[in-house]
């Protein structure tokens, strides 16, 4: 049963969505579905598109034309605050409250998206052991290290249970150990059953995490599959050489 | 797994929830800077009092029958409710926009006019705590009478909601601190200072008698002194009217500006 009382509506549905900057046209028409319980890669190139389509999906840029849906609901309208009790977002930058601690940053995620403040504490105190930052959490996020920052960023994302969880570039600029650590923490999100949309500039990371990749050129899906199915399309030993080809080089 | 959307009475609590957290957020903010939010602003207040009013107000005639330092405390307090609402909105809302987590309340279920709301919350109380602190300590050097409690909370009442507005759509609006210093510096601040803070304006020649009804903040701090002193030299419906006005005028931009996202949606 999905949010809207059909069956099996993807966890995320864009249709024909356009945005324009001025002159720069951002998404051209772009439509993609991500299915409901799947891991999926949304890739390419700086400046294809992908951030402003999160963007969009998480009611933070308004398109021109198109629309966006969250389990069959609108991200716009009437029904946009229902979609965003859906979503969990992390974006690309690193964006932390400085004037509280940890664990407060927490609790105020999970009450800004409507935990009770019980619910929001005991999930908090889960979260910061989930992402080895339970013996920081009175800390203020400017003590912490760059790593620390990151899965902090993430276990924010998380705190109020969301269904579809959206991560732009959640390992862009981090050490190796932390990525794996960073994997890690997502393949079980994804085991539990919830959604990932993640974007990433690592082919690797999209080989080795997801089930379903799309790669997005110019504001357009330049093409979409499992990675093993584009691989064999393109004739290529890896998605980093799909990705070439897709690009022209 | 199945998807499931909050809806109805249960998204109310949830929009319910988000409000009363950032509520929070913002008047733990300022309580936990108060040596930056709160001191300094009462103490500008008790050393233009101890200064202009006690060290040179015996030099000063009484106006309008009012002894000069007790008739500049009600614009004091004015001015100290009004700088510290913009103050403290412009700032609160800038650094978290500059800082990026802004995001994260926006991003929430919450509609634009809670999000407002929880964010004027900071600067109400942060006027509020000030309010108080300013005729506390004025009290200590100037006794003064509060002849209408009523009137008085109104007008501060008012004021704190029309600045912490206002202090709302520059921190949206802003692109740097600069900016928000512009507003603060060149143009609120004057206009306190030319409201009838430390004058009647009935002494001013004109063109400056005519050109400070001009100035709304005037409004307030007449709307102020009637409550507090009992006589202003401007009728009340007109200084009140002006003085809720503003604040509905100011409150209906602020709103304007989230609903749109200025500063926060592209």
């Amino acid at each position: 049963m999905s949010a809207s009382g059909s069956q099996t509506v993807p966890a995320l549905r864009c249709q024909g969505v356009v945005k324009r900057f001025g002159a720069l046209t951002a998404l051209a028409g772009l439509s993609l579905e991500v299915p409901e319980g799947a891991f999926f890669g949304l890739l390419g190139p700086n400046g294809a598109g992908k951030t402003t389509l999160i963007r969009g999906a998480v009611g933070l840029t308004r398109l021109d034309s198109g629309s966006i849906e969250v389990f069959g609901l609108p991200v716009s309208g009437t029904t946009a605050a229902r979609t965003r009790t859906m979503l969990g977002y992390a974006p690309q930058e690193v964006a932390l409250d400085r004037f509280v601690p940890v664990r407060e940053a927490l609790v105020l995620h999970g009450r800004y998206f409507g935990m009770t403040r019980r619910d929001a504490a005991a999930r908090s105190d889960e979260m910061l052991r989930v992402f080895d930052l339970a013996d920081r959490a009175d800390s203020y996020a400017n003590e912490l290290s760059g790593g620390m920052r990151r899965r902090l960023h993430l276990a924010r994302a998380l705190v109020h249970g969301p269904q579809l969880v959206i991560l732009d570039e959640p390992t862009a600029g981090v050490d190796i150990e932390l990525r794996r650590d960073l994997w890690e923490y997502i393949r079980r999100l994804h085991a539990d059953g919830t959604t990932i949309l993640l974007t990433t500039h690592y082919l690797e990371e999209a080989e080795a995490l997801c089930e379903r990749v799309a790669f997005i050129r110019d504001g357009t899906i330049a093409a979409e599959g499992t990675p093993p199915l584009l691989r064999e399309q393109f004739g290529a030993g890896r998605l980093e050489e799909v990705y070439l080809r897709l690009v022209g080089r | 797994m199945t998807a499931r959307a909050a809806h109805g009475g249960e998204l109310r609590r949830v929009q319910w929830r988000g409000m009363g957290a950032l509520a929070e957020r913002e008047t733990l903010r300022v309580l936990r800077l108060w040596k930056q939010t709160l001191i300094p602003q009462i103490l500008v207040a008790v050393l233009f009092i101890v200064v202009f009013g006690i060290a040179l107000g015996e030099r000063i005639n009484d106006i309008d029958g009012v002894p000069y330092e007790q008739f500049i405390v009600p614009g004091l307090v004015l001015m100290g409710v009004a700088t510290a609402a913009f103050a403290n909105n412009g700032t609160s809302i800038y650094q978290a926009r500059s800082d990026g987590f802004i995001e994260d309340p926006v991003s929430s279920p919450m509609t634009p006019g809670q999000l407002l709301s929880g964010y004027l919350s900071g600067g109400v109380l942060r006027s509020a705590l000030i309010g108080a602190g300013i005729l506390l300590a004025a009290r200590v050097f100037v006794a003064f009478p509060i002849e209408n409690v009523a009137i008085t909370l109104a007008a501060l009442t008012a004021a704190a909601l029309a600045f912490a507005s206002l202090g709302t759509v520059v921190g949206l609006y802003a692109r740097g601190w600069e900016h928000q210093n512009f507003v603060g510096n060149i143009l609120i601040q004057p206009l306190v200072f030319l409201g009838g803070v430390f004058y009647s304006v009935d002494d001013l020649s004109e063109p400056w008698r005519t050109l400070t009804q001009f100035d709304p903040i005037y409004y307030l701090v007449a709307t102020t002194r009637k409550g507090m002193l009992g006589s202003s030299g401007v009728a009340l419906g007109l200084s009140m009217g002006i003085t809720l006005g503003l604040a509905a005028l100011m409150l209906a931009w602020a709103y304007v500006s989230v609903r749109r996202g200025v500063g926060i949606r592209t």
